[in-house]
């Protein structure tokens, strides 16, 4: 077996169908030679390193095969991207509310497969919650169909939910099924200045959670992130309203009362999408709501020693993530000896490859049940494995 | 049923015994009667035992003297699911967890409850609202079912359609898996990672093990609620009100329909609601939310209503009204039970589009078998409930709705949806299921199955057909790389 990093693998393969999938796994477990999956490629050093000296790409099952406006479904091919799902539901008014980081050129099946979620999480929930059936081709061949097509769905054990997540593990999934959600009637984002201290953000966010509104999305940025956006480099709250007119307007109202408040343009999402460097460790730290304003004081303190770190929160999820830029990996030490220290939970996205011990980021598949399943859909564990630190 | 010799000298009735109580196990057979049936009529079945564990240490020891019998067992809550998925018959132990049913501890900062799974839905929610908090999912069997069975089932109910179901309030779980471990799934104090196991084993139908406590989120009460009744003189003009209603980008709290023989059959009962007698459908369409605005919904669902050809449409006005209006739909079931000794209450999902021919068809296969369908279901998200009332003491009747409820279920299929939406597959719909999964489909569900519980020991039998879960059949090649190395991979069977 050849040793690659999770970026580059010495051959690779693309097929057009299912069918293609499935003799391309078979024929990788037969040799016992792990594949490295992967989509449209734009978030291949997220997850740990993989061993694999081959790619296999669902790059080539692309496109929109079923959508039906009327029933707000819509299912399409794995490396179909998100870019052109917004396209076309948009052009129904309607929308996929999924805004992972990254590119609007990502594809759905790696959304899916990493349970990518963004701002738009506050409101909509992350793919888990968005996500109806799929299809997907485990370690042993066999092609499951989990979930349907339809809004609601209890047949059977769940396995929408155990491949959503799994990070190619499992299986190589070749066909979502999503739900999709009307565009709302406005859709308006505000920027409002904000104290950066524990004190000022936690008393904010506790006046937030019992605020009369219902933001799409409500995430905190730091200034240097603030700056990236074309705002005062000063952190900032921004806050994502949509409805009809008379409730955008109460809410903005009710916004209003707590700061200053200024309209900032919609694409200012998509530059928060995208503001990560490419080279840069992202770790995201989570507590309770209520102890929001301790995870983003220590990740302000645990990140100290850096320069131009990119820090942003879902307030009403209690998640921060940093986005730390690095030239060397021994950049990173001093954060990476602070962030095991994090009393909460602590996912790591993206790290060089020494980053990755077991210290810093323990393996959330070690448990008995979780290696078990591995074994049983990937018996041979040649779909990314150690991707998710599973022993290899 | 006769009563066999074996109940009475069952040895595991001095094992739990121990653990529980003299009063807190059933074995004799007159007593064992009232759990022969659940929620629905059909399906009798005696188990061999029951045991009802008081405290969260009882029932892990329960779970683990079962274990130690190699005793197949089910956990039963309040008994009222619908798809026979709560009985057991031969060896069988039943663990009841009604006495299991305390709300543990409410966290209205982080909306957060901790319950004990034999907590029925409605209590949470009652111990909820002093902080202007709510549970959202809510079966129509609400004041009865147990959140440990809603999990089993992953219950959803008429507010699903706006706030998901019960998969999308649950943040974690403490379990105690068939062979006596105790796991937690998920995370209450943060983000989840890893494989998704709490969403594995919210629908599992008992087959996974036993929830132990339960983390749910709450919801926060709406500010504003508008109740609204549309009344239709066809059920398809009543499914083109859905369709632009949820196109038009609102999203009701519920909105629900019931047919013309529905409304019959509530307003000639004790839960008469004011629907009109004549009518042929009505839709309940609940808007709720920020107060700002939702009176500019009100007026848009009222046009759609009226375009798509209502006679007239009506908001609550004051609580009790709207109360009124929701006893008619939550009471149907009874309502109909009233016209009827029997009352099968069917669910199936379509996509929403669909709502008007399949209900045609769903006329024309009553028709033809010279049976009753009453049809209440949530339209807003497309999930049916076909129910039929009939004596079952008269087997001709009986083999008629056995046959239309058939073709119905199949109707609904080949529309493209799924054989259950909310109440599980259990015993009910085990016949529907190759006719919706593939055979690699069904057989990767047993193998999920077979890592929770190896001996298929929790709830034997439901969820999928027998003959699904055979081993995985791998290509040769891999067959044979896979025995060359299996020494060699980290397994955890052992």
């Amino acid at each position: 077996m050849t040793t690659t990093s999770n970026v580059s693998a010495a051959t690779g393969s693309a097929p057009t169908t299912t069918a293609e999938v499935r003799e391309a796994v078979l024929d990788a477990s037969a040799r016992a030679t792990p594949v490295r999956i992967l989509a449209r490629g734009t978030w291949l050093d997220a997850g740990r390193p993989v061993h694999a000296a081959h790619r296999l790409s669902v790059s080539a099952l692309d496109g929109i095969t079923e959508y039906n406006p009327g029933d707000l479904t819509l299912t399409a091919r794995a490396g179909t991207s998100l870019a052109e799902i917004a396209r076309v539901t948009g052009a129904e008014r309607q929308w996929l509310a999924l805004d992972p980081h990254g590119a609007p050129s990502g594809s759905l099946g790696a959304t899916i497969a990493c349970a990518a979620a963004g701002p738009l999480a506050h409101a909509f929930g992350t793919p888990r919650d968005n996500v109806l059936g799929l299809e997907a081709v485990t370690g042993t061949g066999a092609i499951v169909r989990a979930g349907g097509r339809v809004v609601k769905n209890v047949a059977g054990f769940d396995l929408t939910r155990l491949f959503t997540g799994s990070w190619g593990t499992l299986g190589v999934i070749t066909e979502v099924t999503v739900r999709l959600r009307a565009l709302p009637e406005v859709d308006e984002s505000y920027a409002m200045p904000v104290a950066d201290d524990g004190t000022s953000l936690g008393a904010l966010a506790a006046r937030l959670r019992t605020a009369l509104i219902a933001p799409l999305a409500l995430e905190l940025v730091n200034g240097a992130l603030a700056g990236r956006l074309g705002l005062s480099r000063r952190a900032h709250l921004l806050v994502r309203l949509g409805g009809n007119e008379d409730d955008v307007r109460a809410q903005r109202t009710v916004l209003s009362e707590l700061g200053e408040l200024t309209t900032v343009p919609a694409d200012a999402w998509r530059a928060l999408r995208t503001a990560e460097p490419p080279s840069a460790a992202v770790v995201r730290f989570s507590m309770l709501p209520s102890r929001f304003a301790e995870c983003w004081s220590f990740a302000h303190g645990a990140t100290a020693s850096v320069d131009d770190v990119l820090i942003h929160a879902s307030l009403g999820r209690g998640v921060v993530r940093c986005i730390i830029p690095y030239e060397s990996a021994a950049d990173l030490d001093i954060f990476l000896g602070v962030a095991r220290s994090f009393e909460g939970t602590r996912i790591f996205e993206r790290l060089p490859a020494v980053g990755w011990t077991d210290d810093v980021s323990p393996s959330r598949v070690a448990d008995r049940l979780s290696r078990d399943i591995k074994h049983r859909f990937d018996p041979m564990n040649v779909l990314n494995p150690g991707i998710l630190g599973d022993r290899t | 049923m006769s009563a066999s010799p074996r109940t009475t000298t069952d040895p595991l009735v001095a094992t739990l015994t121990a653990i529980v109580g003299p009063r807190g196990v059933l074995s004799r057979p007159s007593e064992l009667m009232v759990y022969a049936a659940d929620g629905l009529p059909t399906y009798r079945k005696r188990p061999a035992l029951a045991v009802f564990p008081s405290t969260r240490d009882e029932l892990i020891a329960v779970v683990r003297a079962l274990a130690k019998a190699k005793r197949p067992f089910l956990p039963r809550g309040a008994g009222t699911g619908l798809s026979g998925g709560a009985l057991a018959d031969g060896d069988t132990v039943i663990v009841g967890l009604n006495r299991l049913s305390r709300v543990l501890s409410v966290d209205p900062e982080n909306r957060l409850a901790v319950v004990e799974p034999g907590a029925v839905n409605v209590t949470l929610t009652r111990a909820a609202s002093a902080y202007g908090l709510h549970y959202a999912p809510d079966p129509s069997s609400q004041s009865a079912c147990t959140i440990g069975g809603n999990i089993a089932e992953n219950s959803g109910g008429p507010h699903c359609l706006k706030y998901g179901v019960t998969l999308n309030h649950v943040v974690a779980l403490t379990v105690i898996l068939p062979d006596g471990e105790l796991v937690t799934l998920g995370n209450a104090h943060g983000e989840d990672d890893g494989y998704d196991l709490l969403g594995a084993f919210i629908g599992s139908e008992g087959c996974f093990g036993v929830a132990v406590d339960v983390t749910v989120r709450l919801t926060r009460d709406p500010e504003a609620v508008r109740t609204m009744l549309a009344d239709f003189t066809s059920i398809e003009a009543g499914a083109r009100a859905t369709s632009a209603i949820i196109a038009a980008g609102i999203v009701p709290a519920a909105l629900e329909m019931m047919d013309g023989p529905t409304i019959r059959a509530v307003e000639a009962s004790i839960y008469a609601a004011g629907y009109p007698a004549d009518a042929d459908a009505v839709l309940l369409i609940e808007l709720d939310g920020l107060a700002a605005g939702i009176d500019a919904d009100v007026r848009r669902v009222e046009q759609l209503c009226y375009e798509a050809g209502a006679r007239s449409v009506r908001t609550a006005r004051d609580e009790s009204e709207r109360a009124r209006l929701w006893q008619g739909r939550k009471k149907a079931f009874g309502a109909m039970g009233r016209i009827a000794p029997d009352l099968v209450v069917q669910d199936a999902v379509i996509p929403r589009t669909r709502l008007p021919d399949v209900l045609a068809t769903i006329r024309a296969i009553a028709d033809r078998w010279n049976i009753q369908v009453c049809n209440v279901f949530h339209a807003g998200d497309g999930n049916l409930h076909p129910n039929i009332g009939f004596d079952s003491r008269d087997p001709d009747v009986t083999d008629r709705v056995h046959h239309a409820m058939r073709e119905i279920m199949r109707a609904c299929i080949d529309a493209g949806g799924s054989v259950t939406g909310e109440h599980g597959v259990g015993l009910d719909k085990l016949e529907y299921m190759p006719l919706s999964f593939t055979e690699d489909s069904l057989a990767a569900m047993c193998q999920l199955r077979d890592v929770f519980d190896p001996e298929r020991r929790a709830n034997p039998g439901k969820v999928v057909p027998l003959h699904s879960c055979r081993e995985w059949t791998l290509a040769p090649a891999t067959r044979r790389a896979l025995t060359s190395t299996e020494s060699s991979l980290d397994t955890a069977e052992s």
